[in-house]
């Protein structure tokens, strides 16, 4: 799902640039695991909201390996 | 106060603050959702009043303090009250200093505690005797700093005219769940309307995409270069007034000590204003980006703060935005603590002093270090292995969960609606911080109306 991005295919949101169809799978993933996570913890309030969050935390980390950032990265010497 | 208890303060400190330099990076962590349930726990598991205000000092503190992480590499608020901050930092990052950005920030945290903690404690002592009087009109001071920010905003007409039907929206969604009853008559939903409001504008943003005209004109980019100049490691242990010039220490600290004041307002909404006034006369965009998030970072921190102890010292009513958001457990949490039983009655002002300054201490001496130390290593790898679509994803998850949380399935529908007229809102230039005083003198406005 990496290799087909040509250039200029992205777009910004939020101060940043994303592909759509990535930025799709992002929500659906976090909002099923965060939901999903929520809603199979036991009855009780503060470890539902616990859940949730391990939830969000694991969507985030898929998110992470499956989709590569848009950005190049590099360091520059100062010239001055 | 026996040695035991010292102990126990100085780990709630030590805990506090580890697990919110944690919390604090990650981004879209609101303030509210991540606070104020570990501390009701605390409060319930029966910990020690002053164990648990040490806890919160220490965690407000780191969490300030590493929020600005995100806004800096990303542009994402780590938090609510980072929002106002990212205009300005976008503008470091695109001059390749996103670390500096990040250590600016954090050494006008460090300015803010070191102004607010002193100058808040002071306030309330002061404040005391008038505190019920004060507390019998929260209703109409809210929606006086509502008018207050919208005729100081750019927008004002429009700003102006927007106040009663935004009020309207958010009261109508809270009858509506009352009268099919999904929620009960004595539960208000806050957290989740205030989130909606929060990523407004990235609500609205994911609506226009379903729409296949507007999708097909938005502009299209490339891939982000970002090039970040290496500096050299700060050796020893970094000082926040040598990070800072000596112009935006003293900013950072006038914009402290107005922030607690002004510590009934909206956090954010205060922060724009104040970061607007003190940084428009600046002609170098750097300049004037680094003296605007230095004195913002500090003005937060400082709202923060004096909005939690003031209103705890002096009244007992969670009487400003923070207490009746993240610091709302230390006023409420029933059967442990009620509003004629909280800490305000059960701590004396020696305890309050001690349990805040034990807290603020432990949390800079140890955040601030890793923060400024480690800022450019943070960013690089941010910036090489976190997409932007995942912190989106996390954003977007957290709001449907708390969106659940407070009303059931229905209310995820009720965010998005207020997500999309908040979005609107803002992106015609009606900022935050009025809206954010509406939310809060919605029922008193309306209530005007019986």
């Amino acid at each position: 799902m990496k290799s087909n991005h040509e250039k200029e295919e992205y777009i910004e949101v939020w101060e940043d640039v994303v592909h759509i169809k990535d930025l799709v799978l992002s929500l659906i993933i976090c909002s099923v695991t965060t939901m999903g996570a929520y809603l199979l913890a036991p009855d009780d309030a503060t470890k539902s909201l616990v859940f949730g969050l391990i939830g969000t935390v694991i969507g985030f980390i898929i998110c992470s390996i499956i989709i590569k950032p848009k950005r190049t990265f590099e360091y520059v010497d100062e010239e001055e | 106060m026996d040695v035991t208890l010292i102990v126990q303060m100085i780990i709630a400190a030590v805990l506090g603050t580890a697990i919110y330099t944690i919390i604090g990076i990650a981004p879209g962590t609101d303030e509210t959702a991540v606070l104020a349930p570990v501390t009701l726990v605390l409060v319930l598991a029966g910990l020690e009043p002053i164990i648990i205000l040490t806890f919160f000092i220490a965690a407000i503190v780191a969490k300030k303090l590493t929020d600005s992480i995100p806004v800096a590499v990303a542009g994402i608020p780590g938090g609510v009250m980072a929002a106002p901050m990212v205009e300005h930092a976008m503008v470091l990052k695109k001059y390749g200093l996103p670390d500096v950005s990040i250590r600016k920030m954090a050494s006008g945290s460090v300015i803010g505690t070191i102004v607010a903690v002193p100058v808040s404690l002071l306030l309330a002592s002061l404040l005391a005797p008038f505190g019920e009087g004060i507390a019998e009109y929260a209703g109409p001071i809210f929606f006086g700093g509502a008018i207050f920010l919208a005729i100081m905003s750019k927008n004002r007409w429009l700003a102006l005219a927007t106040i009663l039907p935004f009020a309207i929206l958010i009261q109508g969604l809270r009858h509506l769940y009352w009268g099919i009853g999904i929620i009960p008559e004595d539960k208000t939903v806050f957290t989740s309307f205030f989130l909606g409001i929060t990523i407004g504008p990235i609500i609205l943003k994911l609506f226009e995409l379903l729409n296949r005209d507007i999708r097909e004109k938005l502009p299209r980019h490339s891939k982000k270069e970002i090039k970040v100049k290496k500096q050299s490691q700060v050796k020893g242990f970094p000082n926040p007034f040598k990070i800072l010039d000596k112009k935006e220490v003293k900013t950072a600290s006038i914009a402290s000590f107005t922030g607690v004041l002004t510590f009934f307002m909206s956090p954010v909404g205060i922060t724009i204003f104040l970061g607007e006034v003190f940084t428009k006369h600046i002609k170098d965009p750097v300049k004037r980006a680094s003296r605007a998030i230095s004195s913002m970072d500090g003005l937060t921190n400082a709202t923060y703060i004096s909005g939690t102890l003031i209103p705890l010292i002096a009244i007992g009513l969670p009487l400003s935005p923070t207490a009746i958001g993240p610091a709302i457990a230390l006023f409420q949490a029933p059967p442990v603590l009620t509003e004629e039983h909280n800490l305000h009655h059960l701590l004396s002002m020696n305890e309050f002093v001690f349990a805040t300054v034990i807290g603020a201490v432990i949390a800079i001496g140890l955040t601030y270090y890793i923060t400024v130390k480690y800022s450019q290593q943070i960013c690089a790898f941010v910036f090489k292995y976190i997409p932007h679509e995942a912190l989106l994803g996390v954003f977007f998850g957290l709001v449907l969960m708390l969106a659940y949380r407070d009303a059931g399935w229905l209310n995820i529908a009720g965010v998005l609606l207020i997500g999309l007229v908040a979005g609107t809102l803002h992106r015609w230039g009606v900022n935050y911080g009025v809206q954010f005083m509406v939310l809060y003198a919605a029922p008193w406005m309306l209530g005007l109306f019986v």
